[in-house]
């Protein structure tokens, strides 16, 4: 179906293209910075509509009506938000590990970024599409629990070291839900390729088919980001602000940015992956991406300015003998339900 | 049945995101406070006697009078300042005062820059008071 304007970024992309003619080389690497930037500006631009989201939400929930001075309504705020971030001192505490603290909030947006390389945003508009995308979006979201166990060793606070050590204790265990629960689709589409898996929602959503896995990745990729109710590792209440008690200014910053970059990952796979990703009438597909995105978005922020937070025991609780016995029993029926499928439709799927 | 009520806090709380809002937009919209809150205070000057209870009965001893004789040899007053840097507007001063000359009032914005501004001079706040009155009626 031909949509209006939905190749907007394609024909810009052809366009780049064409300028280096029959140089293919120099055409790749110059895409694929254009692609490294699009991600960041893309990425930077969401993380400043979820903040103002998550203020407004969360106003609006509590009856307020949120921050009202700074543009129409209000919604210039984040323009105040972010000059004050920058212009705060940049304050390195004494006795901190120098190296591992000043790169802890850098390598924790740099992991997140990686890890969009591989979403299709659009139509075609998947910046590297590796056969193996689910699995590289496991696998490198994964690595997010080192910078957060550094930050909170390299801090030399005990506090921060609570933290960072409650953060291992948590991703670790909601890991392995969160795998099961994408694991169900990976059977039925037989693929780990992000656009495959797209493609393969043309007639019916995986939310559909995988309720219980939707439910479990949800779940899971909340408790996997640290956010409420499973925000245990930045407590306020009971340890100061975790383990980036001893940041401001800027690399404060770069945590607050990454914990929304990660919040937009979240609900960008759960959109690809569940909701159909770009598929959609009408609207050209990279807007479908959008609007889906935005839905998963105002859905984990209503859960938490609803939800209060767990107890560290319930938590573990909830990760080991509730949410995987449920991944597991929906792998198990999900293989049951393929093999029926095959016996009355045989020859059809793998 | 397990999470039934996660369902009803998530419905509370969506409820609340169409509710209508209870904000006060308070610098341009002033709150209607109760007609008996103790923020503020008004000295009706002509009714004062200076007979000083109000500065007896003051706890903190925010109130300091000065009286004079005038040509009948009666008491008049010549300067009433409360401190209201130590004033907790307890209205204990109101209380006591026999000819009613002292009133709290719902007047609330008293913030200063300056601690000697905390000094209120009530003979001095009754005149502009007055004049203000006065022009308001020239101009009704």
């Amino acid at each position: 179906m031909p949509q209006f304007g939905s190749d907007i970024f394609l024909l810009i992309a052809n366009w780049i293209r064409g300028l280096f003619g029959a140089n293919t080389y120099a055409a790749d690497v110059v895409m694929d910075i254009v692609k490294f930037i699009m991600i960041y500006v893309v990425l930077v631009l969401a993380v400043m509509v979820f903040v103002m989201l998550e203020r407004k939400v969360c106003a609006w929930m509590q009856l307020r009506v949120g921050p009202n001075r700074l543009g129409p309504r209000g919604w210039g705020q984040i323009i105040g938000d972010m000059i004050k971030l920058m212009g705060k001192e940049d304050f390195r505490p004494d006795n901190v590990d120098k190296w591992p603290w000043a790169l802890a909030p850098m390598f924790f947006l740099g992991i997140t970024i990686m890890v969009f390389a591989v979403l299709p945003f659009g139509r075609g508009m998947v910046p590297v599409d590796l056969d193996l995308g689910i699995f590289y979006i496991l696998a490198i979201s994964a690595l997010s629990v080192l910078p957060v166990v550094t930050a909170g060793w390299a801090s030399n606070n005990k506090y921060s070291l609570l933290g960072g050590m409650r953060s291992v204790a948590q991703m670790i265990s909601y890991e392995i839900p969160l795998v099961f629960s994408l694991l169900g689709v990976v059977m039925i589409t037989q693929t780990f390729k992000t656009s495959a898996i797209v493609e393969a929602q043309q007639h019916v959503w995986f939310v559909l088919l995988q309720p219980i896995g939707f439910v479990v990745y949800v779940i899971a990729a909340m408790a996997e980001i640290n956010r409420a109710p499973f925000d245990l590792i930045e407590a306020e209440s009971e340890f100061g602000c975790g383990y980036f008690t001893e940041y401001s200014g800027l690399r404060f910053g770069l945590f607050y940015l990454a914990e929304y970059a990660n919040l937009f990952l979240i609900s960008a796979v759960a959109a690809t992956v569940f909701l159909g990703g770009w598929q959609g009438p009408f609207l050209p597909g990279w807007l479908w991406f959008a609007i889906k995105v935005l839905f998963m978005v105002f859905l984990i922020m209503w859960f938490r300015w609803t939800f209060p937070r767990f107890r560290v025991d319930q938590l573990m609780h909830f990760g080991w003998k509730v949410l995987l016995p449920l991944s597991l029993a929906n792998i198990v029926l999900t293989g049951v339900g393929i093999y029926v499928y095959q016996l009355i439709f045989p020859g059809i799927g793998g | 049945m397990f999470g039934k009520g996660l369902i009803k806090g998530l419905g509370i709380t969506g409820k609340h995101l169409f509710n209508r809002k209870v904000t006060e937009f308070y610098p341009e919209q002033k709150p209607v406070l109760p007609p008996r809150t103790r923020s503020s205070m008004y000295l009706d000057v002509p009714k004062c006697t200076a007979c000083g209870i109000c500065a007896n009965t003051c706890p903190n001893n925010v109130i300091t009078i000065t009286s004079g004789k005038d040509e009948n040899n009666k008491r008049v007053l010549t300067g009433y300042t409360m401190d209201t840097g130590r004033c907790l507007f307890c209205g204990l001063c109101t209380e006591a005062c026999p000819s009613k000359a002292l009133h709290t009032t719902t007047e609330f914005e008293n913030a200063v820059y300056v601690k000697d501004e905390l000094l209120w001079d009530m003979m001095k706040k009754y005149k502009a008071d007055a004049s203000k009155q006065e022009e308001g009626k020239d101009n009704g």
